[in-house]
Formats: structure tokens, sequence, C-alpha cells
């Protein structure tokens, strides 16, 4: 599987409210801007693609050169707008996921 | 849809697929055009292009159609070929570079709104170099064997009248040797249309030979194909041309005045009808001509279903030929050549139906022959040629899609034909709206270009993204940031940093923190590189708080911004600079006016509390605001309402923290306030007021702190400076001082540090700043400025004042005495001082001599004690105000003490709060007095829980047994007993038994409980009556030994003070009322504690101790106990006297019933459901088992009666009345006499009695005790107390 992920969470106006670097790979100094810009320029084709489809899994709906972007559209309806996720415990999960499937 | 030749693909189509003239030049007629600044191409240039030439044209149909606009391609023949990959590559740097400048100049300008951008169109929007680019990049391929829209049309020869021999002249020109390449290799065929060229200059004169030459020309060429062109008609210099066509086509060359300087208007008249001429009368014709030729020919050879059979078999017998792109097998003269040529001009004569079907024709042929490079140049023109009809959108797409993929197997050869294809399909999509699209063309060439072109690419990709509907933005900044990033790779880092300020419209200011980063960094680098260090300092500063990157990236983001800012060569000064981060939040002011505090602990107290502490003690004049200052003062207050007063040379302190939001720590200097001061003699000329004064402040506070210049002289303020080093992450608070030296008025503007040598950071308090002021509710209101403005007065010397040996953690009971030690610094000495108290329950003022007193011995007991009796003020149970003697006055640089008496009195969290008053001799200060608040927290932690019980005796009148129940709470100390004190003069106390210690009990363990049993008696003398007991001591000692230890008087200051304190305390929560009984249990700390308290003693206070009593009756009888009698002469009567006693305030009857036989049952009933009620006199009962306890002993006490009342039969009767009424005046005494006869000898318990009583509650006294009344019934039966009387026979 890929040797570099990111993981973010995205909230209204494209408040990152959560990130992790993932993947086994060492992580390079660039990789971390690099994914914020992929993925917030993938955000486009979202607002474009969620309208169109019913489904809440877009797979590799946005790819620059062998990174892939995949989205799941989600809705919160208990999120506090602006907040960020800080539980250290959802980090910790988020991880331990990433190091079994990656 | 827009008609594709007004789109911007259909006007580069018709000004680059045009048909090409190849020039072959004499170095003569060379020289003649160079007098003008332009060789022989140029200088037809602008005449190549008409815009409305208007001309009829028919192709293969029979339908002409017009021409309007159209354009020749005037090239040397040895520019007929393709260009060299490095020259071309240079070529483009070139142009990019060229670019640069004009990138550097646009970044002066301020960067353009979205609004403003979306209403542009693409074209207005990007730079206008792009589409130079584009065009350059695409001319790089021109030339090609297997296109043949480049292949020259017609071929003009040009010799100058001067040449020697012209006829011959042109006849060489037309050697093989010079023309091109492709001429001579077969490729085209070297049949074309010529054109023969005289080039006469009218200054020379010679006209007649050049008409000379011109005749022999024609008689040799042929007379339609020779002209004459005159020029350099004008002597040249004074530049007489009025607008210079050269100028816009030609604006590179640099001295525009010498181009065509010899040419006058006749001569451009003259070139312009010679090109016309070409153009309409040989070219086009030429074109039209040969499209109907091959047209014919194709259609013998090709068309038709039997030549498509034949053409197909033929192909097919070609199969096994070896795969081949060069194109070799392809001559002029072959079919697939002819038919190229055939759509090529067709194309060009803009008969796109024609071309088109020649292209189809083609591409099957190509792809059967597997010469893909032929194959897909076809595809690509008919992708054109559909985009020009405007017919199928598909097809042109596919078309454009087979062309570039299959250009693109053929990597690298035809990788720029790739391109080239790519431009032309990404213009095609824009032009139909399909801009998302474009922009993925536009990446796909990217990725196959070098980094420049890449980067030109990706731009243009962006500008796709920005106007795609919906607009996508996201990925247009992103683009940008791609092609910034290949831009600099390439070494073009001002166009790298124009698409990256371009994409800051996007970035600017999202969350996205990396992104942030990268975008500013990189943007302040480039800015210092092209050498804009201002504006790159304010890039470096938006990541220099940049918490989320690694140590080193932070490392490398300090660095260069120091490097930059090094660069600038100035102290650089930065408003909110974000290394440390200022908590705003955090800040405090702390600054003392009337009111000083001892500690800054002090400050956190809320000022409400202080006020109602020294409500009585300040002058009642000082709650009026303006009256702090004298009437005489100038400084008007009203016009000061934000501002707070201070004192010359007391500093203003803030307390502010600091955090370095970075893992790699940083050191800051020189860390100091901005402040303002105004001379007093200054601000009182203002009469503006508030308004101006504040409106000042706010320009002020645009400036950065080294454009104040009002701080001038140093010495009216002096600033605290602080060095401090941050370690990663750390946060520090720093207390920074502003100490004023005059008086006027100072303004605490901000904050400044340094952060190295010529980094400055400063940091002014904003006025939406909530910030602590530690100085009363008024500052709260502090809204208008949001400065903080203090009116600097002369103030009185401040105390400072602290006490001594006050524990922080002690013992409930604990008594002791304190030193409030309090110090004059100034020169003057103060007087008239008092001092408030809040909890004068634990502390009171002594006087000065207890000082010299050793405590507790010198409260030892005098034997003729007297007691004082302090004036009960029930206000001072509140707050203490305590005058100092008027003698007291504390000069300057003196030390003073003062005792307090500190006593423990509850257990729990406690704030005792002092303030002292002062006033000073000769007040000659803007204020009258000051005080000097003190703040100090206690804990108190439970140790002896005393409960006192006591019960009337029921033998004796005015004696009662006392209970004292204790319990030591704590959880490791011992106590030891020393003293029980009965309170005033009315009761004496002995223990029970009489004279037996309690030594086994001297010391009280942790947890244990004790009970003890003492005797009160009654020592007033209002009974009438003694009574034979001895009288005891009020004080009982109960430390058996006695070893030395003296009984303390209670009665004496402080003990009085704090017993006071305690009765009305306690009396607020008693249960049963007013009493006067009052105890004072005296202990000590054991020795062998294990904690390091040692309270010196323990007093502990049990007040409004009642009698627990369920009648309101005591009665004795009284009568002989012991007597002789001779029963065999006569019974015996015997008189006795029963003495009741109403201790009621009420009137009551009583009927006293003398019983024969005991009314067993009833009287037990009776004590059980009295026995837990009716319990006055116990308060603090909080264990459970001292409840149980109680209850046993009353248990033991009813089982007890009832035996003995079961026992006794009657041996005796009562004599005279069985029931006797007496009625009682309020606390009176009566007496009333009983008889007995006793029938035989024996011991009789004359018990066998009832009091009735009956309270009248009408009687007005009764009132005036509700509570009292409350505790007992109205009425009620008691039984007699045992009287045992032993009769004995006499002989």
């Amino acid at each position: 599987m890929a040797s570099t992920a990111c993981f973010i969470i995205v909230s209204r106006n494209d408040i990152p409210i959560y990130e992790a670097e993932l993947g086994p790979a060492v992580k390079k100094e660039e990789a971390a801007h690099q994914h914020q810009f992929i993925l917030h320029s993938a955000l486009d084709i979202v607002q474009d693609l969620a309208w169109t489809t019913s489904a809440m899994f877009l797979k590799a709906m946005d790819r620059f050169n062998e990174l892939v972007v995949s989205v799941y559209i989600l809705l919160n309806p208990l999120y506090l707008p602006g907040s960020r996720i800080t539980s250290s415990h959802f980090d910790t999960k988020v991880r331990a996921l990433a190091r079994k499937y990656l | 849809m827009m008609d594709p030749m007004r789109s911007l693909l259909g006007r580069v189509l018709l000004e680059e697929i045009t048909p090409v003239v190849m020039v072959l030049s004499t170095p003569l007629a060379e020289e003649a055009c160079r007098k003008n600044g332009l060789n022989f191409v140029e200088m037809l240039l602008p005449f190549s292009v008409f815009n409305k030439i208007d001309v009829p044209v028919r192709t293969a149909s029979d339908q002409p159609y017009r021409l309007q606009m159209f354009k020749l391609r005037l090239v040397y023949a040895s520019d007929i070929r393709q260009q060299d990959y490095k020259v071309a590559e240079n070529h483009l740097k070139q142009l990019v570079s060229d670019a640069a400048n004009a990138a550097l100049s646009d970044l002066q300008s301020e960067l353009p709104q979205l609004e403003t951008i979306l209403s542009e169109t693409e074209l207005n929007f990007s730079p206008s170099w792009i589409q130079t680019f584009n065009k350059e990049l695409r001319k790089s391929v021109s030339f090609s064997e297997h296109e043949a829209f480049d292949h020259p049309v017609a071929c003009l020869f040009v010799v100058s009248s001067n040449d020697a021999q012209p006829i011959n002249r042109f006849v060489d020109l037309f050697n093989t040797d010079q023309l091109p390449s492709l001429l001579n290799d077969g490729v085209m065929d070297p049949k074309i249309l010529k054109q023969y060229l005289l080039l006469h200059e009218n200054h020379d004169g010679t006209m007649d030979r050049a008409t000379g030459i011109l005749a022999e020309m024609k008689s040799t060429f042929g007379s339609i194909d020779c002209r004459l062109l005159c020029i350099n008609s004008s002597d040249g210099g004074d530049g007489e041309l009025k607008d210079n066509p050269w100028l816009n086509v030609k604006a590179h060359l640099s001295a525009s005045h010498e181009i065509g300087s010899f040419l006058n208007i006749d001569d451009l008249i003259e070139i312009k009808e010679f090109m016309q001429e070409l153009s309409s009368k040989h070219i086009i014709p030429y074109m039209e001509q040969k499209i109907r030729f091959l047209n014919q020919q194709v259609s013998a050879t090709r068309k038709g279903f039997r030549n498509q059979i034949k053409n197909l078999w033929w192909r097919k017998g070609k199969e096994d030929a070896p795969e081949t792109t060069s194109g070799q097998m392809y001559t002029f003269s072959s079919m697939e050549s002819q038919i190229r040529v055939l759509g090529d001009y067709a194309f060009i004569l803009r008969d796109y139906e024609l071309a088109l079907s020649n292209y189809r024709l083609l591409s099957t042929d190509y792809k059967l022959d597997k010469a893909w490079k032929r194959y897909a140049g076809v595809q690509e023109m008919m992708g054109l040629a559909y985009f020009m009809l405007d017919q199928s959108r598909k097809d042109s797409e596919t078309c454009m899609e087979t062309a570039f993929n299959t250009y693109l197997k053929l990597v690298p050869s035809a990788q720029r034909n790739a391109t080239r294809c790519g431009l032309w399909w990404a213009e095609i999509l824009k032009a139909r709206g399909q801009y998302k699209e474009a922009a993925g063309i536009y990446f796909r060439i990217s990725s196959e270009e070098p980094p420049l072109h890449a980067a030109v690419m990706l731009e243009q990709a962006s500008y796709s993204y920005l106007f795609s509907r919906p607009t996508m933005l996201r990925k247009y900044g992103f683009h940008l940031i791609l092609a910034g990033n290949r831009y600099y790779v390439s070494d073009q880092r001002p166009h790298a940093l124009r698409t990256y300020r371009n994409a800051l419209l996007v970035y600017g200011g999202i969350p996205w923190n990396f992104i942030l980063d990268h975008v500013h960094y990189n943007i302040g680098r480039w800015y210092a590189f092209v050498g804009v260090f201002d504006v790159s300092v304010k890039h470096m500063l938006e990541i220099l708080a940049c918490s989320h990157q690694s140590a080193t990236t932070q490392d490398l983001f300090l660095g260069n911004f120091f490097e930059t800012v090094e660069n600038m060569g100035k102290i650089f000064e930065v408003n909110k600079l974000q290394l440390p981060v200022v908590n705003m939040s955090s800040i405090q002011v702390i600054y003392e006016d009337h009111r000083t505090y001892a500690s800054f602990a002090d400050l956190n107290v809320n000022e409400n509390l202080w006020k109602s502490l020294e409500e009585e003690m300040v002058p009642l004049a000082s709650t009026i605001k303006s009256n702090w200052l004298e009437s005489q003062s100038r400084l008007s207050l009203k016009k000061y309402d934000d501002s707070h007063v201070c004192v010359v040379g007391e500093a203003i302190k803030l307390d502010i923290e600091f955090r370095n939001p970075l893992q790699i720590p940083i050191s800051v200097f020189s860390l100091s306030l901005i402040c303002d001061i105004c001379e007093k003699s200054k601000e009182t000329k203002i009469d503006g007021g508030t308004s101006s004064f504040g409106f000042n402040d706010i320009e002020e506070l645009k400036e950065a702190p080294s454009c104040r210049s009002r701080i001038g002289d140093v010495s009216n303020l002096v600033l605290s400076e602080f060095d401090l080093v941050l370690g990663g992450g750390e946060a520090k608070r720093i207390q920074l001082d502003a100490t004023p030296k005059i008086e006027g008025v100072l303004k605490v503007l901000g904050v400044r540090w340094k952060l190295s040598e010529l980094v400055v950071g400063y940091h002014y308090f904003e006025p939406n700043t909530k910030m602590k002021h530690k100085k009363g509710k008024r500052v709260a209101r502090n809204s208008s400025g949001g400065i903080l403005n203090f009116i600097v007065i002369k103030g009185l010397p401040k105390l400072e004042g602290c006490i001594h040996n006050l524990p922080g953690t002690t013992f409930a009971g604990d008594f002791r005495l304190l030193r409030m030690e309090l110090r004059n610094q100034s020169e003057y000495s103060v007087k008239n001082m008092r001092m408030a108290i809040s909890h004068p329950r634990f502390l009171s003022p002594g006087n000065l001599e207890d000082f010299n007193m050793d405590f507790p011995c010198y409260l030892e007991k005098q034997k003729f004690s007297k007691s004082m009796e302090a004036p009960a003020n029930a206000q001072k149970f509140k707050n203490l105000l305590f005058y100092f003697p008027n003698d007291v006055t504390i000069e300057g640089g003196a030390t003073f003490y003062w005792p307090l008496w500190f006593h423990a009195s509850f257990s729990g969290k406690i704030s005792l709060y002092l303030s002292v008053y002062y006033e000073i001799e000769s007040c000659s200060s803007d204020m009258i007095y000051r005080t000097l608040r003190m703040h100090y927290d206690l804990e108190v932690l439970p140790s002896l829980d005393l409960s006192i019980h006591i019960a009337p005796c029921p033998s004796k009148l005015q004696e009662f047994l006392m209970r004292m129940d204790i319990m030591n709470r704590t959880s490791t100390e011992s106590f030891s007993m020393q003293q029980l004190s009965c309170v005033g003069d009315e009761l004496g106390i002995s223990r029970l038994p009489a004279n037996e210690t309690i030594s086994p009990l001297k010391v009280l363990h942790a947890g244990q409980a004790l009970s003890c049993f003492f005797k009160l008696k009654d020592c007033s003398k209002s009974f009438e009556y003694e009574t034979g007991l001895a009288f005891h001591g009020k004080d009982e000692k109960l430390d058996a030994q006695g070893n030395g230890k003296v009984l303390i008087d209670v009665s004496r200051s402080p003990f009085l003070e704090f017993h006071q304190q305690e009765r009305y305390h306690q009396g607020k929560t008693a249960e049963g009322g007013i009493s006067n009984i009052d105890f004072i249990l005296i202990s000590e700390l054991h020795d062998s504690s294990s904690t390091g308290l040692h309270p010196s003693i323990l007093s502990f206070h049990a007040c409004h101790c009642s009698i627990t009593n369920e009648i309101p009756l005591w009665w004795l009888m009284e009568g002989p106990r012991v007597m002789s009698h001779d029963f065999s002469v006569s019974f015996c009567e015997i008189d006795l006297e029963l003495t009741i006693c109403n201790c009621l305030n009420a009137e009551v009857s009583i009927r006293i019933i003398t019983n024969d036989f005991m009314p067993e049952t009833k009287l037990s009933d009776y004590l059980i459901s009295d026995s837990n009620t009716n319990q006055g006199g116990w308060h603090n009962v909080s264990l459970a088992n001292d409840i149980k306890e109680i209850s046993n002993v009353q248990g033991v006490q009813s089982e007890k009666l009832s035996s003995s009342s079961s026992q006794s039969i009657s041996p005796f009767i009562w004599c005279a009345a069985s029931s006797t009424s007496v009625k009682m005046q309020p606390s009176s005494t009566a007496k009333v006499p009983l008889r007995i006869c006793i029938f035989s000898p024996g011991t009789f318990d004359l018990s066998s009695y009832e009091l009735h009583w009956n309270v009248q509650s009408s009687s007005p006294s009764d009132k005036g005790r509700p509570g009292d009344d409350a505790m007992r019934s109205s009425s009620g039966m008691s039984q007699g107390h045992p009287f045992y009387l032993t009769v004995m026979q006499s002989h």
C-alpha cells in the first residue's frame, strides 16, 4: 500500500479540525505541506461531486501524480462549528488503524 | 458558444496557419533595407496582414466565397527548417526572463480582489506574454516534414537594382545550395510559385536603370511575376513617418526613430500595394488552382468505391514493410503527400469541409501504414477542422485526444508536437467553456516539458481553474504554487514570486498551517532575493510562530528572518511580534493609590470586601470620589474619569505572561513597558477634555515605539528592563515596572522587547482587551481608550507591614500572641492610625504592654482579681475598628510593632483581612490618608469538640450536675486538659467525685472521647439559705499533678474579648436560648505531638449552656432522715416540708397529690417518652456514639427509678389532705408542709407523691421569652424524688 498518507477531517469553510500524517514511510519535511496542498485543492472536486451523488464515499476522486485522494462526506449534527478534534484517544485510534491497514 | 473564428483559437489559427512565402534576397537588397534598421522580411512584415482583403475564392466546389482576413508569412529560405532544440529553448527562456521584469514591477501593486478578477476574461487576466510563449513554443515545431501548411507556397526573389547583372542574380538565388532541405530532400514539390522583385533605392536617382532591368526581367521570367519596388525615397533623418507601422510589430527594437527613417509615405503605399497584389493576384489564385488540380487527382484515384477497394488492397500489400516514422516513404509526389497538401491548402483557404474530407481519407491510410507521427498530425488537423466547422464537439475532442496520445507515444521525437497539440486542444476546450478539462490538459503537458515550460503550462492550468464555472479557487491556488515551484527550479524567481503572491488570494489566512507556512516562507525568501526586504520581512513574520513545525524548520524560519532583517540594515520594529506571544488576557495591572497592600497576593481580594471593612475607618467623604484629592489641587478629577491615581515614586506593576510558541529556545532582551508621561503643568492646559485626549492616543498607537519622541526626559520615568530566555514552549510571567518621578499623567501604552539587536517587537494594549485591574471596579469601565492612564500625584509615604508568627495551619482553639510589624521607610512620620479587622473572633488588638509579659503566665489568676466588663457593642462583632492610642506615631524610617491576640475560634478555612489607616503630620500632598491592607489565609483544623450538659441535682436546690464530653477530633495529636472555668461570678464548679483526680484522663489521645462530671453550685446570694457544702472556685484545674501550672484568669483581656465574641456568635446558633452559663476549657497540645504545630495553649468556649430540665419546677423534700419511735405506743407521725421553686418567669399552679401506692407503668412511660426530648444545653453533638452514650445514661436512670419504685410497698400513709394546690408567682419559692404516718419500723421511700403543674399561659411575662417557653410543656406531672426515711424501734 501507500508508503505515505495523510488523514484530515475538514469542517465547514475548509477548516481542518483534525490532521494526521500516516504511513510507514519516513517523514519528509515537505510531505506535510504537500499533502495539505493536495487535500485542500481536492476540496474543489468534492464540492462539485458532493451534489451529484448520494454516495458518501468518493473513492479516488482526485489525484496528484501517484497520490490519490478519497473522501468520505459525513455530517455530524453534534459538531460545534469551529472546534478542533483534540482527543488523544481518537488520535491513537486513527494511528492504530493506519498501522493496521496501510 | 461563440463563433469559432472569433474565439482565441480561431484567431490564432487564422494567424498561424497561413501561406509561407520563402524569401531569397541578395546582400545588396538587404543592405538597402538595413538603412531603415530593418531587414527585408521585417520591412514587409506590417503589410503582410490583410484585415479586409475581401477576395473571392473558389476551391473544389463551384460556389465561390470571400476571404476577409488574410495573412502571409514571409520567411527567409534559411529559416525554413526546424529550429534547433537548444536555440528554441534559449529563445523561450529569454522570453520568460524578459517578462520577469514586468513581473517585478507588478509586485509593487496591490493584489486584486477576487471579484474584480472574476469579472475579467481569462485573456485579460493572464499575463500577455504567456500567449507569446505558447506561440513561440508552437513555432519551434514548424516546418516539420509530416505537415504541409508550413511548406512555402511561393518563393520571392529579391535583387537590388544596384546589383551587377541582376538577371543572373535572380537565377543564382534559385541555386539549390541555398534552398531549404524540405525542397532538396524531396519532401515538397520544388516547382513552386516564383516571384521576382527588383528593389530600387529612389534617392540613387537612377530610376531609368531600374526600369531597364525590370523590362529585362519581364522578358526573362514572364511579365506577370516580375515587379519593381522603390524604397528609400526620403533622404532620412527627420523621421517624417507619423505612425510608424513597425513600432507595433518590432517593439523590441530599441532605436525606434531610426526604423523606417528613409521611407516616406509613398514608399509605404508602394510596399502595401505590392503585398496586396502578391497575395490576391498570385498566391491565392495559385493555391486555388492547386487545390482544384489536386482535388481532381484525388477524386480520380481515391474517391469512389472502386478506388477505395483498390487502395485497401494495395495498402495490405505494404503491411509487411517495416514500421517507420521518418516519412521517407512519402515523397512530394506520393499520393499521401498530395492529399495532405490538398487538405492543408484547403484549411488555409478556410474550406474546412474539403480539408476535413481529405484529412479523414489520409488518416485511415496513415493508420494502416502505421505512420504514427503523420497519423497524429492529420488527427490534429482534423480536430482543428472540426472545431472551425463547429459541428461535432465530440469528434474534435476525440481527434485531439488521439493526436495527443499518439504523439506522446513517440516521445521524445514528437514530444513538442504533443505539446502543440495539447495547446490547441486546451484552447478548443476553453473556447467551449470547458475550463476544468483544459486545466487537466495543461497539467498533462506540464509533466512532459522541462521545468520552465511546465511552469508556464501549470500557470495556464491555474487560470483555467480560476475561470472555470464554478470557480475552482483551491485548484487555482495549488496550480499557481506548482507553477511557482517550477519557475523557482528553472531559476525564474520573479515569476515564482509572482505566482506565489497571486496564490495568497486563495491561501491568505486559511487555517491550513503548513500551506500558509510554505507560501509565506517562500514569498518572504524570494522578496529578499529581489531585494524588497520590507515586504519580505512582513511575510517572514507570518511564519515565526509556527508551533506545528519541527524544530529544524522553526530554526530555519527564524534564521531566515534574522538574515533578512540584517540585510535590511536597520532596526526593524514589529507590531504584535509573535515571538514571544504576549498573553493579553493574562495582564494584571498593580498600582497603589491611597490603598496600599502588604503583599501582591492581597490584590486578589475583591475590592468590595475591603470597602466594607474600611467603611467606618476611612473618612466618610472619601466615598465621594473627587475627594481624595485636596480641594486646592488644580487637577480636575472629572476630566480623568478613566484614569487611576498613583503616587510619585511608586512603581506601577504590570504582570504579564510571555510564551514561546516554538520548540527552540528564544532569548528576549530589554523587555519593558511603553509609557508616556506628561507633566502636570502641561496637562492642565488641555481644555479639550477627554475626547481630544483619547483621540491622540489612538493616533499614536499606530506608530512604532521608536517614533514616539515624547518620552524625552528619562528622569521623569523609570522603566524596568528584563532579559529572559524562554525554552521551547515555555511560558513565563514577568512583572514590569514603571515608576513615575514627576506629577502629571502617566499612560501605559504597551510593551516592547528586542528579539535581536535589530528586531524590536512591541505590542500595544488594545482597547477591547480585558485587563485585570487590581484596583477597584472603576477601572473596569476603562473602555474609551483602553490605555491605562494614571494621574500621578504626590502621595503619602507608604507603610509596609506584616504580621509575624501567624500560623498558616493551626488547631481550633489555638490561642497566641502575634506581632504586627509596620515599617515606615519615608522621612515623614505618620499618625492618626486606625485598624479594621474583619474577624474579631480570631484577632483582637492587644496593648503595647502585652509584649512585656510572659504569655501565658501573666494571665495567672490573681487572688483578688477583678472581673472586667467590656462594653458589649453589637457592631464590633462584625468588623472590629480599633483606634491606636493618640500618641502612637511611626517616625520616618522607624519600625513599629503592635501586639495582636489570636484565637482560632472555629475550624475551617478562614481569610483574615486587616486594614491600617494612617495620615501624616503635615498634610501637603494630594492625599489625606492611606490604608495598608493585609490579608492572610489560614486553615484551622478541628481539635477538640466540647459539649456540656447540665442537669439539676435531684437532691439539692442550687446545685447542678454537669457532664462535659470532650472528643479529640484530630488523628495524630494528643491534648492535655488544663483548666475548666465557668465564666461569671454566679456559679462555682467542683469536680465529681470531689477529691478524685482524673489523672488517667489527663492526656486525651487522638480520636478518644472523654466525659467528666462536675458539680455546679449557684453562688449568688439570691437564695435564702446556705448549704453546708464547701465553696468551690469557679475554675477547676483538670491537671491532677498541678506541676507548677497555674490557673489562668479567663476574666481578663484578651480572654474577655474573645469570650464576648464567642458568646455573641454561639448565641446566634444556640438552641436553648440565652443563658448565662458559659465555660472555657483550656488545654494544651501534648508534648509528644508529631506535627510541627505548637500552639502554646488552646481555649474552647462553650457558651449559653442551659440547665436541662423537664419541668419548670425544682423541689426538695426536707425532713428527718433517721429517727426512733416506739411503735408499741403509737404509730409514728412525721412532719415533712416540701420546698418548691418555680424557675419560670410565669405563674404556675401546682397540685401535690400523695399516693399510698405507686402507679408504676405510668411513671416509666412518662420518663422514657421524655428522655429524648428537652436536650437543652447540648450543642455541637455530631458524633453518633455521643448520642448513644447519652441515651444509655438516661436509660439507666429510668430503670433505677422504676425498679426502686416497684419494690416499695406502702407501709405508711400520707396524712392530711391527699391533694394540695399551690399557686406560685414567677421565680418564687413556696413551702408546703406534708405529714406521714408510719406504722412499723423500717426504711421507707417517700417518693410516692406527684406534682401536677400547670403553667398559666395568660401570664403577661410569658411573652418576653417565647423561645424558652416553647421548650417546655405547659402542664405536666412529676413523680417525687426518692427520699429515704429510716425509722427504728425505740426501746
